[in-house]
């Protein structure tokens, strides 16, 4: 804690304090650049522990870039290079040593579109416990896909028909499925990326209840462009613009009174 | 020579007609100083159009009708004791007669031929004469009567539209007529040979012997020595593909799943390019390096191991074979991986998925209708692949399941069968086209379901 | 016990645990997919290598050098030059004369023997030297014949002077001779004139593709004339004109099936249609090109469509909404903005044409043709039946002449494809 002030530069680009007394991810000084083009400039922020915090701005700001800089899934595209520090637990997570498979199933992540495996609604969420090996026996497993399905709230809809395919439910409970197929690694951190921007608003407010409920468990960093949508679920407030890190605050002050001016033009609707 | 000449002064007629008609046309607009209604090389093609389509049309009938027209009449110049003789069989005759026609005069043929070559040869002779005249006349009339129809209200672009139009139509319908062909060319002979040996002994026998017509006569000590049980064919057919399938399978499979998941793009510009050579080599070429590089080395390596390779074995010819549909996996398989949507595979990694298990557990389930259906268009490559058996493969009709033994296959019976001199209406002639005709039936059973599976399959995601 | 929950934390070192494993079972896989690849790649090279390596000493073969009298009365006794004085004229005898010269058999056997060192092509050589250069009379000049193929394969090692006379095709007086002519330093190994210039023949020394090799650009001119225009009809008329029915999703399906017919069908349909019905003669690339047009046909329409599809509709709406008619719209924009692509598949598709063999055998292009055709109705054979019948025979150099015709036909293959691509590149546009 006392040497993190240290560690990085330029912190005058962004408004509003950006450090958490219980941070539990750290980002310092993060450039991302797509071939030669920049997507994220210098950005720094911390996450704290069981948090919600709503990454906001017009549309490619670079807000998703961002999110997918915690759990490394921008490895998989080839073009995509990364600078600066991430740290999990004062770990960076982009040493060299630091295998990205335990990484990602510490961070778990919710896509933009529900994507549920073409395969059953058990074997959906079984999935993961499964490769990393978490449940001793059957039953164990069975108890897992149970507990993350009630804990995503679909277990009611669905506990009938646990075999039929997860792509034969409607975009919001799939989207639900997701969820509970990430939770049910026990990860520490979600990420998620518009979780809801596919779906109907019925669908959207059983999602942002369940996010706020999981707040209370989880770490849980969620990309939305929707501003009501992140005064609902979040505590605190990130707000992007042009691969930039314009201001970080308490989701109210965020709102009510943004410190930048930039901030302000795009609350007000000025930029969208 | 003649039907070039004819052609080339028909185009040149039209030709001139377009000259005719765009001359018109302009002289029209000039004299009486009114807008035509179309641009005036339009009423010039108009004018082409009228004279070139009904003279080739005419040139087409004609072409194609006097053979059949002549070889009709012809019957009536077989002498009468020919005819009512017991081996008396049309098809023989024609040829005889077509071939003293043509000057390829084997021995001393019988002096009705000779005659009935004279009365063709003289009827060829009227016929070009025939055929000219019409020909030359139906141009010259109908690009008349198109020139006729030229006048400043005549929307020439919409009937040279109208026409080009269905000119394209008539080129899509050739699609048909092939297919009709391959139908009518297979079918008509197959029926002609299952009058001949019942179609369950074709089926379903075991001894494939067919032996030519003159060698089982009545007297010749060698009648009823013919079998035709295609068993022994279809298994050489299925081990051969087998063995292809083991070469191609995991070697197509494997390379499309790392040219897929693993490879950095440069690795896949590179290789792809390079598997896909494999599948562009002719089959000739294939069928050389199986029978003269392979087989050699089987035989060589097999008696260092004390086993008994035959010189045209069923491995060698399966092997190669293999090599050569490795592309047809690999590029159809990789294409159905890359179509299973990139959220899947996020969705995996972002559990904390190795790439092992993100291709084991979650792409090659998902793509695994579009394999499947893959693996079917390569076995039935596989199964109509001719020339590596021709080559390697031998002839001997073996009804075994050893692969060091020589086999044959449908393929390379059809080939043996029907290339070089055959004896017309004889059953082992004709028993090539019900082999065709299995053929057939067996590949494009496999090719429907192959691509009724991806069609299924490109719906999923759709 | 089962119904408690596992920890982050709990998770996390469960995880650790597996990952060693996990990690080996992936680069198990990456393996896998290298070797996977390796093979494919193996097997290409050595088969690039087993043709070139057999491939490229039949270019080449053995020549001895004999100095020959050219008297014109011995060898031109009409003095006219035509084929049949010439033909008439003693110029085997006087190059057997030469070679006797300097080796001396001694005897009519040894004598017979001797003769055949030198290639019986010998007398065809001399007429069509004096034919092009008559001054070439009443001098002696070096000229150089190809020897026989037992004698190439002798000097080129495959027969050997080791193995008993009796297991051997040539005697040891042969040997002999031969290597009396090798001290003199007449023996010489050098590009063959034969393989690119001759045609088929029953000697082995004197064979080559010149024969195929128009057979199959006829061959290929037919099929590219027919298929090219049926092609690109078919295509402009499914993808512009047709509206979406029962009778073209009929044409479409049965395109697709074409596409997958076995080739050797489509000889049978040629046999059966063209030479059976139509009664076209056998042998003739005409009829090979019609074959071949309707068994590329399918490849030709499906890649042209693809390359209209990818004409932006755009383009079309801007065309008809400066008025042009439909017509105006598909050959003023539509085709030539497509054609990079329509060019691309034929050029993949007359490639195909040029390697395909099984249709043509059963057409009758099997025929041995020693004429060159000279045009489109005259029996001709192509370069992969040639491949398939130099293949059968057994003398040793045919392998060489064999692998060497691969050479040439796999290089244009290859150039063409490599053209495709190159024009698929440069005349490509990203919309």
């Amino acid at each position: 804690m006392e040497n993190i002030k240290e560690d990085f530069k330029n912190l005058d680009l962004t408004v509003g304090d950006v450090f958490s007394k219980d941070a539990r991810l750290k980002a310092r000084n993060v450039n991302v650049f797509y071939g030669s083009n920049k997507a994220i400039d210098n950005v720094t922020i911390d996450i704290g522990n069981k948090e919600v915090i709503s990454l906001i701005g017009p549309s490619g700001c670079g807000k998703s870039t961002f999110l997918r800089c915690f759990n490394r899934m921008n490895d998989t595209i080839d073009s995509c290079r990364i600078e600066g520090k991430i740290t999990l637990d004062n770990e960076n997570i982009y040493n060299e040593k630091i295998d990205v498979v335990p990484l990602r199933a510490r961070i778990g992540m919710v896509f933009q579109k529900p994507n549920p495996f073409p395969k059953s609604i058990y074997d959906n969420v079984a999935y993961g416990p499964r490769i990393h090996g978490l449940s001793e026996n059957k039953e164990h497993l069975d108890n897992i896909v149970e507990e993350s399905l009630k804990r995503a709230g679909l277990w009611e809809e669905v506990n009938d028909r646990l075999l039929s395919p997860g792509t034969g439910l409607s975009g919001g409970q799939q989207q639900r499925l997701c969820i509970a197929r990430a939770i049910a690694v026990s990860p520490e951190v979600i990420l998620m990326d518009e979780p809801c921007s596919a779906l109907d608003p019925i669908a959207t407010a059983k999602i942002e209840e369940l996010i706020h409920e999981l707040g209370n468990e989880y770490s849980i960093v969620i990309v939305t462009h929707s501003m009501q949508q992140a005064a609902r679920v979040s505590k605190r407030t990130a707000y992007f613009h042009l691969g930039k890190l314009i201001e970080v605050g308490k989701t109210k002050e965020i709102f009510t009174r943004p410190r930048h001016n930039q901030t302000e033009a795009y609350i007000s609707g000025k930029i969208g | 020579m003649f039907n070039f000449y004819l052609l080339i002064g028909i185009i040149f007629i039209s030709l001139l007609f377009f000259i005719i008609g765009h001359n018109e046309a302009k002289n029209i607009k000039k004299i009486n100083n009114i807008k035509l209604h179309s641009l005036s090389h339009y009423y010039g093609i108009f004018v082409l159009l009228a004279s070139l389509l009904p003279s080739l049309g005419m040139y087409f009938i004609f072409t194609i009708g006097d053979d059949l027209l002549f070889a009709s009449l012809i019957q009536n110049y077989v002498p009468i004791e020919v005819v009512n003789s017991e081996d008396y069989n049309f098809t023989i005759v024609l040829a005889q007669i077509k071939n003293s026609v043509e000057g390829l005069i084997f021995g001393t043929p019988d002096q009705w031929v000779t005659d009935a070559a004279e009365v063709w040869k003289s009827w060829v002779y009227q016929s070009q004469i025939l055929t000219s005249i019409s020909c030359i006349f139906t141009a010259i009339i109908s690009g008349f009567l198109g020139y006729r129809k030229i006048n400043h209200k005549f929307r020439s672009r919409n009937a040279v539209e109208k026409i080009v139009m269905s000119i394209l139509a008539v080129s899509s319908i050739i699609a048909i007529l092939t297919t009709v062909a391959i139908i009518f060319s297979v079918v008509f002979e197959s029926i002609r040979f299952f009058a001949l040996i019942p179609y369950d002994d074709f089926l379903f026998g075991t001894v494939w012997n067919p032996q030519f017509e003159g060698a089982e006569r009545a007297g010749s000590g060698q009648e009823g020595l013919s079998q035709y049980g295609a068993i022994p064919l279809f298994a050489g057919t299925f081990l051969i593909s087998i063995i292809a399938l083991c070469v191609s399978v995991p070697i197509g499979l494997f390379s499309a799943i790392y040219l897929s998941e693993y490879a950095t793009s440069k690795e896949r510009a590179f290789f792809k390019p390079l598997l896909e050579i494999l599948a562009g080599i002719p089959t000739v070429v294939y069928g050389f390096f199986a029978a003269l590089t392979v087989a050699p080395f089987l035989r060589s390596s097999g008696s260092v191991l004390g086993l008994d390779v035959a010189s045209e074995s069923a491995l060698a010819a399966g092997l190669v074979m293999g090599i050569m549909i490795i592309p047809f996996i690999s590029s159809l398989s990789d294409d159905v991986i890359n179509a299973v949507p990139q959220s899947l595979r996020d969705a995996g990694y972002g559990l904390g998925s190795t790439k092992n298990e993100t291709v084991m557990k979650i792409v090659l389930p998902a793509a695994l209708p579009g394999v499947v259906a893959s693996i079917i268009l390569a076995v039935s490559r596989a199964v109509g692949e001719t020339m590596i058996v021709v080559m390697a493969a031998g002839l001997a009709a073996n009804l075994t399941a050893n692969p060091l033994e020589a086999v044959t296959t449908v393929t390379s019976q059809i080939v043996t069968i029907l290339v070089g001199d055959q004896e017309f209406e004889s059953a082992k002639t004709l028993s090539a086209f019900a082999l065709a005709l299995t053929l057939i039936i067996i590949t494009l059973g496999m090719n429907f379901y192959a691509l009724h599976i991806v069609k299924k399959y490109r719906e999923q995601y759709e | 016990m089962n119904k408690k929950r596992i920890t982050p934390l709990e998770a996390t070192n469960t995880v650790k645990k597996s990952i060693v494993k996990r990690r080996s079972k992936d680069n198990r896989l990456k393996l896998y997919g290298r070797i996977a690849i390796g093979l494919a790649v193996c097997f290409l090279l050595f088969l690039f290598y087993s043709i070139f390596t057999k491939g490229y000493p039949g270019f080449f073969q053995y020549y001895v050098t004999l100095d020959i009298n050219f008297d014109r009365d011995r060898i031109d006794p009409q003095g006219d030059l035509s084929d049949n004085s010439l033909f008439d004229g003693e110029a085997s005898k006087i190059v057997n004369e030469s070679l006797f010269s300097i080796i001396e058999p001694k005897g009519r056997k040894a004598k017979k023997q001797a003769k055949k060192i030198v290639s019986s092509g010998k007398d065809v050589r001399i007429a069509k030297m004096v034919k092009n250069n008559p001054s070439l009379f009443g001098t002696i000049t070096k000229v150089k014949f190809a020897l026989d193929d037992d004698i190439d394969s002798f000097l080129r090692g495959y027969i050997k002077r080791e193995t008993p006379e009796s297991e051997r095709r040539i005697s040891d007086k042969v040997i002999g001779f031969v290597d009396k002519l090798n001290q003199d330093g007449r023996i010489t190994y050098e590009f063959s004139d034969y393989i690119l210039k001759g045609s088929a023949s029953g000697n082995p020394e004197m064979a080559g593709i010149k024969g195929a090799f128009i057979g199959s650009m006829l061959t290929l001119s037919i099929c590219l004339l027919i298929s090219f225009p049926l092609g690109v009809a078919t295509a402009v008329y499914l993808e512009e004109i047709a509206k979406k029915n029962r009778i073209t999703e009929f044409i479409e399906v049965n395109i697709n099936n074409l596409a997958a017919v076995p080739s050797v069908v489509f000889g049978i349909m040629g046999l059966a249609i063209f030479i059976s019905i139509f009664g076209m003669p056998r042998s003739i690339p005409l009829v090979g090109g019609m074959v071949l047009a309707l068994m590329t046909l399918p490849t030709i329409i499906i890649s042209s469509r693809a390359a209209i599809r990818a004409v932006p509709p755009s383009v079309r709406d801007a065309a008809y909404g400066i008025g042009a008619s439909k017509l105006q719209v598909i050959f003023h924009h539509v085709i030539p903005l497509a054609m990079p692509g329509m060019l691309t598949g034929t050029i993949i598709g007359m490639a195909q044409a040029l390697g395909e063999t099984a249709p043509l055998l059963m057409i009758g292009m099997v025929a041995f043709i020693v004429d060159i055709p000279n045009s489109v109705m005259d029996p001709g054979t192509v370069l992969p039946v040639q491949i398939f019948m130099w293949a059968d025979f057994a003398e040793r150099m045919f392998i060489q002449k064999t692998s060497a015709a691969i050479i040439v036909l796999l290089g244009f293959l290859i150039s063409m494809n490599a053209f495709a691509v190159y024009l698929r590149k440069k005349l490509e546009r990203r919309w």
